[in-house]
């Protein structure tokens, strides 16, 4: 079995550095898999270069930078924050309505021992108005058909800056629930 | 015959959380080696495809990581936390339930031993 030098360590790991990949843990992870395959694989007196150019050549597809690529990747994927539908619309009207529920019992709580515990005609009216539009999205994300809700497309995104910050997912089809 | 890397990345993510599930604690080259003789030769997973799934498992927190010196070089043993066993258990539920769709959608037979 081949035995890999401290000096072979080091011109893999430069090799695999100078080849873009820039994250540590994957380098270690890059080398410790050369190194094995190395040792496993070369013989005594073989060309450690050479079956090194051989090993490394046999783990990318044009570049070896494109494994960190492809991690950051994930990463990047996996960093989305998934909602529902329903979950989306639900957030949706708090944030709408929330703050005018909010000023309301504010309000109730300073003067309400003052006028008998009754919110004035503006404050209930108003929060009456802006609470329709939250509401009507509410009843028709309730009553319309999946297919047919006009008011956001299925696998719609939402754009914060320059790439998606919200993915609302439709919600699982009945064979991915179980039977 | 080695299976083709379109039909193996989807559920590459699942192999090694249930590997690491069955196994405890593995490195990565001890993956490939492993899915390689439990699979027969016919599913070979590369580096490239490796690697990233077990930085991503890594940063969703589901694989933990134990560092270990050979000389000069690192080992990473990789072990499932917590949450990893339990996405473990809801992804091979799910591939599960996939496989037995992808039976009735193209009309598989069960093969009988």
């Amino acid at each position: 079995m081949y035995r890999i030098s401290d000096q072979q360590i080091d011109f893999i790991l430069d090799d695999i550095r100078a080849h873009g990949i820039t994250m540590e843990s994957l380098q270690y992870d890059l080398l410790d898999h050369a190194c094995i395959m190395i040792e496993q694989n070369l013989e005594d007196s073989g060309d450690f270069e050479q079956y090194y150019a051989t090993v490394i050549r046999a783990f990318y597809r044009q570049e070896l930078r494109e494994i960190e690529e492809e991690a950051l990747l994930l990463v990047r994927y996996g960093r989305h924050w998934k909602l529902s539908r329903n979950s989306f619309f639900l957030i949706l009207f708090a944030v709408l309505i929330g703050p005018f529920i909010g000023y309301d019992g504010v309000w109730l709580a300073v003067h309400g021992s003052e006028t008998g515990w009754g919110l004035p005609v503006e404050i209930w009216g108003s929060t009456l108005v802006f609470a329709l539009f939250p509401l009507l999205l509410f009843l028709v994300l309730l009553l319309t058909p999946e297919r047919l809700d006009p008011l956001i497309p299925r696998r719609s995104l939402i754009l914060i800056g320059i790439r998606p910050f919200i993915k609302i997912v439709p919600p699982e089809p009945e064979v991915a629930r179980g039977q | 015959m080695t299976y083709p890397t379109e039909l193996i990345k989807g559920t590459l993510k699942t192999i090694v959380l249930k590997l690491l599930a069955d196994n405890k604690k593995m490195y990565g080259y001890e993956i490939t080696q492993k899915v390689k003789e439990l699979t027969a030769d016919k599913i070979l997973i590369t580096e490239g495809a490796l690697y990233p799934t077990l930085h991503a498992l890594e940063t969703e927190k589901l694989v933990t990581v134990e560092v270990e010196y050979i000389g000069k070089r690192v080992r990473k043993y990789y072990s499932l936390s917590p949450a990893g066993k339990a996405k473990t258990r809801e992804k091979v539920k799910e591939l599960a339930n996939f496989m037995d769709t992808m039976s009735a959608l193209l009309d598989i037979k069960p093969k009988l031993a």
